[in-house]
Formats: structure tokens, sequence, C-alpha cells
């Protein structure tokens, strides 16, 4: 903001704001008092907008700003007199400033200046056109995901087969660092959930078939949820969360920080280095760690059995034996393989998408999680219907 | 207010300390700031320029001294005292610090709508004013930050800086990241901005065309506290201590220094 008295050292008590109007011989004057500031802008602006433009009797009526009471201004002030001085020009009125010093001329002047240029209009489409425009690209974008996620397979598939001809590409550490991370580490978390699940499930078992005398049957009912859904699912959503968000986070930010270009131009690919350690791990890492959800599983459901039922181990080891056979195992395990690939797979190719900004960065994250489980699921319906079909 | 050879002090730093860990980066650290000067900081890396601002905004707490803020003490502040202190400044960060969410307008807009009640109309008028006074193209009103190039992004940061008409501007390395070109354009927006609005402009730069272009007086941090003061002339005539001497008398700064080149009137 400037002050009339730039240096001035006593601090001047800004007088409120205000103006009149009069007319002076042929000259109409809007004589403007006090500090013309944003702070006051909102009282100037709807006083000003009250005021009526005066409409000169014959053409040689003159206008005058004069602003020689005004102790302060910036460039609200400035603008608003600017405004009230265009309205009066264009009511025929020949408007100048009187009372102003150095420094609030050039303001003024800049303002004016500025205040000519052409404003853009915002273009706001309508919103019928907005949704199918949404729609579009929401189909197009998962045919083109689709497609991307094949080409991507591919990739990964023809690197793996590579590994075979050349063994040496195959980067060891990378690989133990992620079965590390991705498997050993979710070792605690997975078993603490798998338990739980499994006793909830038991629990709520035996209270819904109790009123049918058929509560011994929650055994076996947890023992094949457990088995061949509970154990695989929870743990690859687990993991999607857990690795395949990592994947793309990890990957996503090399990509940002340009180490991706920068390893293909020292001709190293990034298929050997990032992608196919961290999905190869994940594909030994998902069995093992299903396997041990399964186990903390049917742990959990025995706690509950010996809680709820009276069950003691050998009893409930018995009744186990009888509920579940070595194809109920198989059928849960045989997935977590598929399952890894998906996660890893998704994971990867989604780090890969990441473009310059953080926000790009953020949005992959969320989008790798959401793609892998929901893909995962659709994974795990297509192998219940094959199996029911081949009767396993 | 506090007033000094006749010229009023707007921002009194006294005896500041400030430690990161083991590392004391300051200790008795003075420095006045006098309205409507152009003051530039500068310093050897991990010398705290930047934290140096960082305290006087308030951001960072020191661990020892004062900071007075237009007469009044910072430590004493109440909060609705210290609001009305954030209305009479702006800062602009290093890469603008513009919400992403918002677009360049909404941007600028974020301070009045924060601490003033104005009709959405006025706001739109004052924001675009402030577009076009910091350089920018009136197209550009509408665009979000990440569409907008380095050199836009610090200009649209500035008008945010400046949208409430603030008393003094903090620009952290205003001129880094830019071509010779935008820094040139940049330094002449810096002083026109600073003559049209009757600005105090304090400014943390590695930039010597900067300095020997529009700065009035650099402050430089050395030693742990703010060595020497002075204009850009006088320092490179009379270094008087070795890190003055290599960053005001060394190749770079004999080129950039006004014998080669035009200083912007003041």
């Amino acid at each position: 903001m400037l002050k009339r008295d730039h240096q001035v050292v006593l601090p001047t008590q800004a007088r409120a704001p205000g103006f009149r109007v009069e007319l002076r011989g042929t000259t109409f004057r809007l004589v403007a008092t006090g500090a013309w500031t944003v702070a006051e802008a909102a009282k100037l602006d709807a006083a000003l907008k009250r005021l009526r433009v005066p409409i000169p009797p014959t053409p040689d009526f003159t206008g005058e700003m004069d602003i020689a009471g005004i102790a302060e201004i910036d460039t609200a002030g400035a603008l608003l007199l600017q405004r009230t001085a265009a309205a009066w020009e264009k009511s025929g009125l020949r408007t100048r400033y009187a009372g102003a010093t150095e420094g609030f001329r050039v303001l003024i002047e800049e303002v004016q200046r500025r205040s000519r240029a052409e404003r853009p209009k915002l273009e706001k489409p309508s919103a019928l056109k907005q949704f199918t425009a949404d729609m579009t690209t929401a189909l197009t974008g998962v045919a083109s995901d689709a497609v991307q996620l094949t080409a991507f397979l591919g990739e990964v598939t023809s690197a793996f087969f590579r590994l075979f001809r050349q063994p040496w590409r195959f980067r060891t550490t990378s690989f133990v660092h992620h079965l590390d991370h991705a498997g050993f580490r979710a070792v605690p978390i997975i078993a603490l959930i798998c338990f739980l699940i499994g006793a909830v499930v038991m629990q709520q078992g035996v209270v819904q078939l109790r009123p049918f005398g058929a509560e011994p049957f929650a055994v076996n009912m947890v023992a094949i949820l457990a088995l061949r859904e509970v154990g695989i699912l929870l743990t690859a959503i687990m993991v999607a969360g857990r690795s395949g968000s990592a994947f793309t986070a990890e990957i996503g930010s090399m990509k940002m920080r340009e180490e991706i270009d920068a390893m293909r131009t020292l001709g190293i690919d990034p298929m050997d280095t990032l992608v196919l350690p961290r999905v190869l791990a994940l594909v030994v890492a998902l069995p093992l760690l299903t396997f041990l959800g399964d186990i903390m599983g049917l742990a959990g459901g025995g706690l509950m059995a010996f809680a709820v039922l009276g069950l003691d181990t050998s009893n409930y080891l018995d009744k186990l034996h009888e509920a579940i056979d070595f194809q109920d195992f198989v059928a849960g395990i045989i997935k977590a393989p598929f399952a890894a690939g998906i996660i890893g797979l998704v994971g990867c190719l989604e780090g890969m998408k990441v473009e310059g900004s953080a926000e790009s960065l953020g949005k992959h994250v969320t989008s790798a999680v959401v793609k892998a489980i929901f893909l995962v699921i659709i994974l795990d319906a297509v192998f219940a219907m094959f199996l029911s079909g081949i009767g396993v | 207010m506090i007033v000094e050879n006749g010229r009023e002090v707007v921002i009194r730093v006294r005896g500041l300390a400030k430690r990161f860990g083991s590392q004391q980066i300051w200790d008795g650290l003075n420095l006045d700031v006098y309205r409507g000067e152009i003051l530039a900081i500068v310093g050897g890396s991990g010398q705290g320029k930047s934290v140096l601002m960082r305290v006087i905004t308030g951001l960072i707490r020191p661990e020892a001294g004062d900071v007075s803020l237009f007469g009044h003490n910072a430590k004493t502040l109440l909060p609705q005292d210290r609001l009305d202190i954030e209305k009479r400044w702006g800062i602009l960060f290093q890469d603008g610090a513009l919400f992403s969410s918002l677009t360049v307008l909404q941007n600028i807009q974020v301070p009045m709508r924060e601490h003033l009640e104005l009709p959405q109309a006025m706001m739109d008028d004052f924001a675009f004013l402030k577009l076009t006074m910091v350089g920018l193209p009136p197209s550009a009103a509408h665009k979000f930050p990440s569409e907008l190039s380095g050199g836009m992004r610090k200009r649209a940061g500035l008008a945010r800086a400046l949208a409430l008409d603030p008393e003094i501007v903090f620009l952290d390395e205003p001129t880094a990241g830019l071509d010779p070109i935008g820094a040139s354009d940049f330094d002449h927006l810096i002083r026109k901005l600073q003559q049209t609005l009757g600005l105090t402009v304090y400014m943390v730069t590695h930039d010597l065309d900067t300095i020997f272009t529009v700065c009035d007086r650099v402050a430089v941090l050395a030693d742990k506290k703010i060595v020497r003061t002075g204009s850009p002339t006088e320092l490179q005539r009379h270094p008087n201590h070795p890190w003055i001497e290599e960053y005001f008398c060394g190749e770079r700064a004999r080129a950039a220094s006004p014998g080669q080149r035009a200083r912007i009137p003041a």
C-alpha cells in the first residue's frame, strides 16, 4: 500500500475511507478521502455501486477524481477509482485525476493499463457433454488398460525366458531384497489377520448353525473356506495393499526423477533390474504367505472351536481330517502364483506410467491397489468356475 | 514503529540463535530491514538463508533471540494480532507453492477469501489485475499449476503473494531455475512492482545478476551471523571478509557487476 507521505516517521492514523460527489462549475468531482485499501474495498465497492453516474447536460462538462484527501491507496483502491472513472468516461465526461502524488499516479496509471486486458471466458461444458466425455474416457481407459497390461505381461514373460539363455542377467540381490520386503516382513500382519478371520468365521458359524443343531459342521465350513478362499484372498489383498502399492511408489518415484531414463541410456533394461525381481519375488512369496494364511486361519478356527464348541486339539484335528482333503488345499494355493503375477505386473506397470508430478504418483499408487484387488477377485471367480467345472 | 537513521525498520532481528541437531547455524544474528528497500540475503549453502526467512515469517522457532515485525515482538503477539500482521506480508516460495487443486485465479484469491469478505466479482477483478501485473497472460487464469512452466508458476506465486497488497514480500530464490531472459524479466518485474506498490522486498538469492541489477542492500550470512550489510558495489569494493571477497570479486561477480551492465534505475 502507498502512503501519502512515504517516509513519514509518525504513524498516521488513516481515516475511514469515503467519498462525495459535487458539481463545481462544469466539473463533476468525486472527492475521495481516507484509506482506499483492499481491507475497505467491500464497503467502498457497495457505496460506489449505489452512486449514479452523472449525465453531462452539455458536452463541455468534465469529470475529476480528486484524491488529494486520500491518505493510503493500494491496487484495490486504484481499481475502484479506475472503474468509476471509466464509467464516467463512458457517459461522456472527460475524467482526470487531481491531487495525486507521484507514487499514486504511477500506481493508478499501472492499474489503468492493466485493467484494459482482455479476459478469457471460462468455458464450462454442459453437464450432459461432460458426462459423455467422462464415460468415454472411463471406458476407453478400461480398454487401453487391458491392452497395456497384456503387452506388459508379454514383455515380462519374454524377459523371463531370456533369463534361461542369459542367466547372468538375473538380479539376485534385488530378488532377495524384495523377497524379504514383500514376503518375510508381511508374515506378522498376514498371520494375525488370517488368525482373527478364522476365529471370527468359526464363532459366527457356530452361532448361525446352532438353531439347526448343526454347529459341529462349522468346523467343516471354516476348514473349506480357509483353504479354498479366505487364505488366498486375504493374503493377496493384503499383499496388493502392502507390496503392490510399494512397487508403484518405488518405480514411480524413480520415473519421476528420470532414473528410469538414465538406466535406459546406460544400457540397463528396467525390465531386468526393476520389474522381474519384483514380480518373481512376489510369485515365490505369495504361495508361501498363502500357506501361512491357511494354517493361521485353521488355527484361529481351532481356538474358537475350543472356546465355543469345547473341541480340544486332537478332536479338532480329527474333524479337519474328515472335512478336507489335499484337493481343497491345492484348489486354494494354486491361485497364489497367478494372483502374485497380477499384483506384481499391475504394481510395476502403474509405476512405469507415473509422470513428472507427485499428484500423478499418488494417483497411480491408488489405481495400482484398486486394479490389483479387482483383478485378483476376478481371477478368484474364474478359478472357482474352472475348478468346479473339472470337479475339484 | 522503530526508526533508525530516519528510516522505518519494518523487521528487526536481534540475537537470533538456531541449531539443527549438533550443528549451530547462527549465534547472535542481527538484521534490520528498512521500509521501501530491496534487501538480498546471500551466503554459502548451509548458512541458513532460507531458514532465516522461515524464522522471520514464524514457520520455524529460533532457540534464542527476538524478531520484531512492524514494531511488534513476534514472541508476545496474540493470535489475532499475528493474523493482522500476516495480512501485511506476502511470501513467494521457491517453486511458487501454488495449491495444485486450484486454478491460478483461485490461487490468487485464496488470501482474499481467507482474510476479507469481498464479493466474488470483485475478487475476480482484483485477481485478474494481479495476474496481469506480474506479467502473466490472461489465458493463464483458468489453468492449473501443473499446466504452467516454472517461470509462470513463480509469477503466479508472486501474484498470490501480492493478493492483499502487502507492505513487504519475501522471495525465496526468485530467479533460481529460470533462464537468463526469464530471470532478467523477473528482476525488472520486482523493481517495477516495488516502485508501483511501494513494497519492501526481502529476498534470498544466489543470483549475482539480480543482486547487482535490483538490490539496494545486501546482507551477508557467514560465520553464524550477518557479517556485513551494504550496497552491492560497496561490498565489492571493500569486501573485508574472505567469503565476501570470493563471492563479490570472483569471475562471475566481475562479469555481473555494474561496470559491465546497467542497473535498473531505482
